[in-house]
């Protein structure tokens, strides 16, 4: 069945929230990730992993991941690449 | 919350005779040993041919041993598993992290070679920062990821002890604050353990924000060691990171 947009949202958040201890009430589509959420660069390529742990698929855009700068960034990548997967098959 | 002293005129006599004391001999303390250390490294390094960056460490860990005799009549000072022998190198020490002071009561540890991996701002301080960078401590903060885990590789490669804030920063409640993932990253990869050690009370002796001190039960407990072998998986450092905070948790609960 097709996820939509929140649903995509709120496994992304909780899946941060869960790992990272992410405080639920920073995690605002505006937050940095550096200075808001104070995520470190080990972080950031646990990231990758989380999310593909989430949702089953492989990432490999990385200079997508590098322009990554805010919570609704990392949204928005994930949309997209849920989108293109499922335009794909 | 925490609790302070109840506010008699006994009790403000101490506080002011402990600030009036304790202050004045750490800035002694740091003055003799800024002045005395080229000659006893001199000293170091034509008697025991050490590494200028192990002597450095040891002149550092001399001065927490001095820091705890300035504070000893102030504080109730209790250790446990802090031992000669109860740790064993080359490992990754993990504190709790409540007051500025927290790194000087590293001078209870068993152990000399302590390599101190940890944020920018301890670098800007100009009277320590020679003896920081000489003593090859890692500023994490400013270093990539990459980086710094090939740092702590060598550290441990050469026996030393790693010691790590996982906090990153004072807690302000007393509470464990996040936990960042760096030492159990580098212990999952290298294999070596890790030692949570809980404190209690540099809180209250010294917390962020007070500008001076009140007397205070500091205890220091080290927990055994946690084998990285048991966390395996691309993600075994953050199930590790889990268990050793929620192990840290429960013990300092205990000894509040």
């Amino acid at each position: 069945m097709r996820m939509t947009n929140e649903e995509i949202i709120q496994i992304i958040n909780n899946s941060l929230i869960k790992e990272f201890e992410l405080d639920s009430k920073k995690m605002i589509p505006e937050a940095m990730l550096y200075d808001d959420l104070e995520l470190d660069s080990l972080d950031r390529v646990d990231m990758v992993i989380v999310l593909e742990n989430a949702f089953k698929f492989k990432i490999k855009e990385e200079k997508e991941i590098r322009d990554i700068r805010t919570l609704g960034d990392i949204h928005n990548f994930v949309i997209n690449k849920i989108r293109d997967i499922e335009r794909a098959s | 919350m925490r609790k302070d002293s109840p506010y008699t005129w006994q009790n403000n006599l101490i506080v002011v005779l402990m600030n009036l004391t304790v202050f004045p001999l750490l800035i002694i303390m740091t003055i003799i040993g800024i002045f005395m250390s080229p000659p006893a490294f001199i000293l170091f390094k034509i008697f025991s041919r050490l590494e200028t960056m192990r002597i450095i460490r040891i002149f550092v860990w001399i001065y927490g041993r001095g820091w705890l005799a300035i504070i000893k009549p102030f504080t109730r000072f209790q250790t446990e598993g802090l031992r000669k022998g109860d740790i064993q190198p080359p490992c990754i020490v993990v504190p709790n992290h409540l007051s500025f002071f927290d790194t000087y009561f590293m001078g209870a540890l068993p152990i000399t070679n302590l390599c101190f991996a940890i944020r920018s701002w301890p670098f800007k301080m100009a009277w320590y920062r020679p003896f920081m960078r000489l003593a090859r401590y890692l500023d994490v903060e400013d270093m990539a990821w990459e980086e710094s885990f090939e740092s702590c590789k060598r550290e441990l490669r050469n026996g030393a002890t790693l010691i790590f804030f996982p906090e990153a920063h004072r807690s302000r409640d007393g509470k464990l604050g996040r936990f960042y993932s760096g030492a159990f990253k580098v212990s999952v990869a290298t294999g070596v353990p890790i030692i949570p050690l809980c404190i209690t009370g540099t809180g209250k002796l010294y917390p962020p924000g007070r500008w001076f001190f009140k007397p205070a039960k500091v205890c220091l407990k080290a927990l055994p060691a946690v084998a990285p072998s048991e966390f395996s998986g691309p993600l075994g450092h953050l199930a590790m990171r889990k268990f050793v905070k929620a192990l840290m948790a429960e013990q300092i609960e205990k000894m509040r």
